[in-house]
Parts: structure tokens; C-alpha cells; sequence
């Protein structure tokens, strides 16, 4: 017999909140800091799976960019289950575990010298954000950067800050629109197809990265493909999937014969469109 | 490969010492016509003439729970735990190894599950040609008749007390020679072995599959929009039955409980299935296969197309075990993929 060996990706590390910020009444952004002093190493659109011990383990996409050096990481997170109300009930020095990061994620020196168009629906700006954060990082190295977010409704706004500095800078384009509008907003409304024909775009050059809710991508990428003539294989996705062991082998993931947590959750469209279950 | 002959007689002294060292699993009569496996004793009574088992043989690999992590709530510490229990499966006819086969490959791939590979490592089997083929079972025209890896020793009767036992592994030929040499298998067994094979084949073939099984992906590709998923789903009761005793099913469900202490639990995972309605719903509430159609089409999808898309084999071996277990009398990989290749055929 030969020994068993017993290493499992199953057995989380231990991280420990150092800040909370409130983003909405109902998505709030966590930092931590891994305990093993290392960085997490993620990249771009990767994700993590937190544990709060006792009430279970949720995927979350990671938020901030890649920190060399650094044992810090974000992630946003509506309050909608078990997992993510304890997240919220956690305060500052309170622990989680954490297994990860995995999956694929977008492909961060493909994008170099090209333009970037960001659609973010909803709480896609929440996996946008660590290559946006990335690319602005390294300014020099990417073209246009352009970012479109949707939401329902203005009180679903998240990281309102951090989009007016982006607003205010003048080597980002920033473009919001909300579907049902009230008072106190001036900006566009409807749905977020209608961002697009406002910006003039080097057609060749230029990448989409998009994440949103299931019903959100056939539209948008109908959109660039049919009224923007962007190349298919330029268009990036990542998918939404419930994740549970995140090693490929739980099968709820299931996209087709693939798993969104090794194979993706992000995708280059022309990988996926002839997959009947992934859009 | 080097064969045996055993006699009837010489195997409850091998049981024995073969349980000295195992925990020896056999087939056995559970009354109303089932079988399944159950631990040997000296007084355990085999069932040589087994057609099927109830529950499919996953659960000595992958059991309906399994611990994976004990976890500290007070500094946030985890630790792997790993069950393999030395085992022995006597008795498992060839798709059930076909299936073990199956699922040490998906396994092994990726990201390999130590937890299930730990158990595998510590697991022999000894495999037996059936003696009688279940009225559900189609496993010929599915490949599945015959392994020729995954077993560590392969028995078939060829007499009233006689087996050839063919060796696969030296675990095997060294558990077979635990209580002294035995007679190598002359010419005329090893033909009386391959004729006892081709008997059972032959008196299999009643239920088929129309088309060669390796056409069935092809056929799927075609199939997604296919009336029959939503004719055949309608009656489903999406109580997970056919993926609970389907031998190539693996997915799972991770959960977790605090212990009284409040200070440590543990996290396990058990068999999920996925027809169950809550299967592949995401937070939000949004469900990517809400309807039953959408359910049952993705299992059959998965069995005949994706595995295959893996690994070059069927996910279904044609146990029929699903067939039996659907109290909807909807679950029938023959008739599902039978009609499937005549509407490919039209």
C-alpha cells in the first residue's frame, strides 16, 4: 500500500477583516488580510471561496487588483443569503477562511496597447473592478479605457465615489445609465445597450470585458457584435455559476460539458456561444 | 495475464484470512428479488447468481457523507480529513468496474480529489462475470461488457465449484495465494472461461441500444431541441432517485455544522443530484435549469455527451439500475437514446 497523502484544497486559510465600507443599503465592501502574511496572487476576474465557520462557504469574485507585496484583498458583497448577512455581521479583526483564488480570468497582456470598453450590470463592476483597477495602475500600458455601468435603479448605485474620481479624470470615459430613473437622478435611463452608440469606438482595437445579470449579455453582446462590428473573440464574459467545491468536480456549476469554476467564470465569447447554456 | 483455478471450497478460508486484513464486501440476497453489498461474516451467504445491486458500489469510494475538514472557530484553523478504510469488493461484475474506472479518471483529472483517490488506493476489487443479466441491464451495447482494467483479480465460474481467476494486479495474485500455490489455468479453462463470457453476452443482447454507443454523442448534438425531453420530464418528480443509484453520478453538495462546543465543527460533503430542482440555482434566485425538461435533458446530456467529451467514454454503462429506481418510470437511457437516434435517423 502506498501512504495516503493528505493534502486537501478543501481547508481554508485563515484572513482577517480590517475594514468594511457601506456601498448601498445592501452591497458592502470587505478588505482583508490573508494571516499567512502572503499575497493572495489572484488575477484579474479570479474568485475565492470564504467560509464564516458554522454557516457555510459562498464564491465571491475577488475586487481589487493584484498587490504584490501586499497580504490585502477586497471583495463586495450583497447581503442576500446565510453566508453573505455573517459576512455583513462581521466587524473589524473578526477572521473568515478562505480557499482560493481560482478559476480563469481576463487576459490581462492581450488587452495591452488595445482599448478596453468595461459593461458592468448591477454588481458586475464588483469582478470588472480588479482589472480596471489593474489597468489604471499601469495607465501607460492600455489604450482607451471605457466604463459603462447599468443598474436598476439609482439607490443601487455602488462605489459612487470611486466612479465620480474615475468621472473627473480625463484618461477615462465613464458612462452609467439606470432603468427606471427618480428625482434626483440627470443621468441617462435605460437599459444599458443604450451606452453604447454614445461613444465612438476604434473597432479593431478594441476589447470588451462585460459581467452582469444572466439576461444582460445576449443583448449587449448582439449590440457590440451587429452595431459595432467588435470582433467576437475580442468580447470577454464571466459567468455566474453556484460554485460549491471550486476544483471542477461538484458539478453545479455545469455549463455544458464545462465547469464555470475551472474553465471559467471568465470566457472569451467565441468559446462559449455555441454552448446553449452559458448566455 | 496469468490465470487460476479456485475451487468453491477453498474460499471460505480465503475469505477469512482475506478479512484479517479488509473489510471484505460481498453481494447478498436482501430479500423480493434485490441484492446489494453488504460486509462478509462467516455466516454471510454470497449471492454468486447477483444480477444487479440496489445501490451502485460509488458509495466504498465516494459515500453518501464524507467528512472532508474539521475547522477551529477560534483562530480560524482547518485541517483535511482523509478516510480510507482497507476494503475489498468481491463479487463486482464488469460495468460496475467500468464505472469505478470512470470515476477514477475524473477524479485523477484537474485537481485530483485525494479524499476519493485515498479510498481507491486502499480499495481492491475483485471482479466476477455475471451469472444472470437483470431485466433492466443493457450494459453489452453500452461497452460496458467486459474491463480489462480497474480489477485486481477478474473470477468467472466455469463449473459448479470452479472458477478461472484471472490476475490484475500483484495485490491480487498475492491475496489469491494467501493460504498456499494454487493451479495455473490449463488451455481448456481458459476457453471454458471465454465461453461462459460469450454465453452471457449473447443472453444480454435482448435490450439494446439501435446504434453502435459511440454514435450516441453525435446523436446528442443534434438532440438539444428534441420534443422528448419535455414529453418524457413532464411526469418527473425530481426526486434525484436515478442519480442516487446511477454507479457514474458524482456531484455533491458541501455542508457544515458547529459542535456543541461552539468553538470547533466539522464540513462534509454529500451526494447532491442534479435533478433537483435547487440544483443550479444561484444567489438572486435566478435558476439556470428551473424546468424539469431542462433537468432531465442536462443528465442525459451529461451520461452521453459531456463525460464522453472527457474521457472517450459513455457516462452511462447500462446497469439499468436508474430504470428500476424511477418510480416516474421516465428514467430509461435505452429508450431515451433509442428514440433519439430514430428521430437523428428521420
Amino acid at each position: 500500500m502506498t501512504p495516503l497523502k493528505e493534502f486537501t484544497p478543501y481547508a481554508p486559510r485563515a484572513a482577517t477583516l480590517v475594514r468594511k465600507e457601506t456601498l448601498s443599503d445592501y452591497v458592502t465592501l470587505f478588505e482583508f488580510n490573508q494571516d499567512n502574511g502572503r499575497p493572495l496572487a489572484h488575477k484579474p476576474g479570479q474568485f475565492i471561496q470564504v467560509s464564516v465557520y458554522g454557516v457555510g462557504e459562498a464564491p465571491f469574485s475577488i475586487s481589487s487588483r493584484p498587490k504584490a507585496g501586499s497580504n490585502s484583498f477586497e471583495i463586495a458583497v450583497r447581503k442576500i443569503g446565510a453566508v453573505t448577512t455573517a459576512l455583513h455581521n462581521l466587524e473589524a479583526g473578526d477572521k473568515v477562511g478562505i480557499r482560493g483564488p481560482f478559476g480563469s480570468s481576463f487576459p490581462v497582456q492581450e488587452f495591452v496597447g488595445k482599448d478596453t470598453i468595461f459593461v458592468a450590470g448591477g454588481l458586475g463592476y464588483i469582478p470588472l473592478r480588479s482589472l480596471l483597477r489593474y489597468q489604471l495602475r499601469h495607465r501607460d500600458e492600455f489604450g482607451r479605457i471605457i466604463v459603462m455601468i447599468g443598474c436598476r435603479s439609482p439607490e443601487e448605485r455602488i462605489f459612487i465615489n470611486e466612479i465620480e474620481d474615475l468621472a473627473g479624470r480625463n484618461d477615462v470615459e465613464v458612462l452609467e445609465t439606470v432603468d427606471c430613473s427618480n428625482d434626483s437622478w440627470t443621468g441617462n435611463v435605460g437599459v444599458i445597450t443604450t451606452l453604447l452608440p454614445k461613444v465612438e469606438l476604434d473597432v479593431e482595437n478594441t476589447y470588451v470585458a462585460m459581467v452582469g445579470p444572466p439576461i444582460m449579455y445576449k443583448f449587449v453582446i448582439g449590440s457590440c457584435v451587429s452595431d459595432q462590428c467588435i470582433s467576437p473573440d475580442r468580447i470577454y464574459v464571466s459567468l455566474e455559476r453556484k460554485m460549491k467545491c471550486g476544483l471542477g468536480k461538484c458539478g453545479h456549476c455545469q455549463i455544458n460539458g464545462i465547469s464555470a469554476c475551472v474553465d471559467g467564470p471568465v470566457f472569451r465569447y467565441t468559446d462559449i456561444d455555441l454552448l446553449k447554456e452559458a448566455l | 495475464m496469468a490465470a487460476y483455478i479456485v475451487y468453491q471450497e477453498q474460499l471460505p478460508g480465503l475469505l477469512k484470512l482475506w478479512a484479517r486484513r479488509y473489510g471484505v464486501h460481498v453481494p447478498v440476497d436482501t430479500g423480493n428479488g434485490l441484492y446489494d453489498f453488504s460486509p462478509w461474516s462467516e455466516n454471510t451467504v454470497i449471492a454468486w447468481d447477483y444480477d444487479v445491486t440496489v445501490n451502485p458500489l460509488k458509495r466504498y469510494l465516494l459515500p453518501p457523507r464524507e467528512e472532508l475538514i474539521t475547522f477551529d472557530l477560534t483562530d480560524y484553523s482547518a485541517k483535511g480529513v482523509f478516510e480510507a478504510p482497507r476494503q475489498l469488493l468481491f463479487g463486482v461484475h464488469p460495468y460496475d468496474l467500468n464505472a469505478i474506472a470512470q470515476m477514477d479518471q475524473l477524479m485523477e483529472a484537474g485537481s485530483p480529489d485525494r479524499n476519493y483517490l485515498n479510498r481507491r488506493e486502499n480499495t481492491v476489487i475483485f471482479a466476477m462475470e455475471p451469472m444472470r443479466v437483470a431485466e433492466n441491464s443493457f450494459w453489452p451495447s453500452m461497452g460496458g461488457g467486459r474491463s480489462d482494467i480497474g480489477f485486481d483479480l477478474f473470477w468467472t465460474r466455469i463449473g459448479p465449484a470452479t472458477f478461472f481467476v484471472e490476475v490484475g494486479s500483484k495485490t491480487g495474485e498475492d491475496l489469491l495465494m494467501a493460504g498456499g500455490e494454487l493451479p495455473s489455468a490449463s488451455a481448456p479453462q481458459h476457453d471454458a472461461a471465454r465461453r461462459q463470457r460469450e454465453k452471457i453476452r449473447e443472453s444480454s443482447d435482448l435490450s439494446s441500444l439501435n446504434v453502435p454507443w459511440e454514435e450516441l454523442p453525435k446523436i446528442l448534438s443534434k438532440s438539444w431541441n428534441s420534443p422528448i425531453w419535455r414529453e418524457r420530464s413532464t411526469m418527473c418528480l425530481a426526486c434525484g432517485s436515478c442519480n442516487l443509484v446511477c454507479p457514474t453520478c458524482y456531484c455533491f453538495d458541501i455542508k457544515e455544522e458547529v459542535d456543541e462546543s461552539l468553538k470547533t465543527g466539522r464540513r462534509w460533503r454529500e451526494w447532491d443530484a442534479c435533478m433537483l430542482p435547487s440544483f443550479a440555482l444561484v444567489a438572486g434566485g435566478h435558476n439556470f435549469r428551473s424546468r424539469a425538461a431542462e433537468r432531465y435533458r442536462h443528465r442525459y446530456f451529461r451520461k452521453g455527451k459531456y463525460i464522453y467529451d472527457l474521457i472517450g467514454e459513455l457516462g452511462c454503462v447500462g446497469c439499468g439500475r436508474c430504470i428500476k429506481a424511477c418510480t416516474a418510470r421516465i428514467a430509461n437511457p435505452l429508450a431515451v437514446y433509442n428514440q433519439l437516434s430514430e428521430e437523428a435517423a428521420r
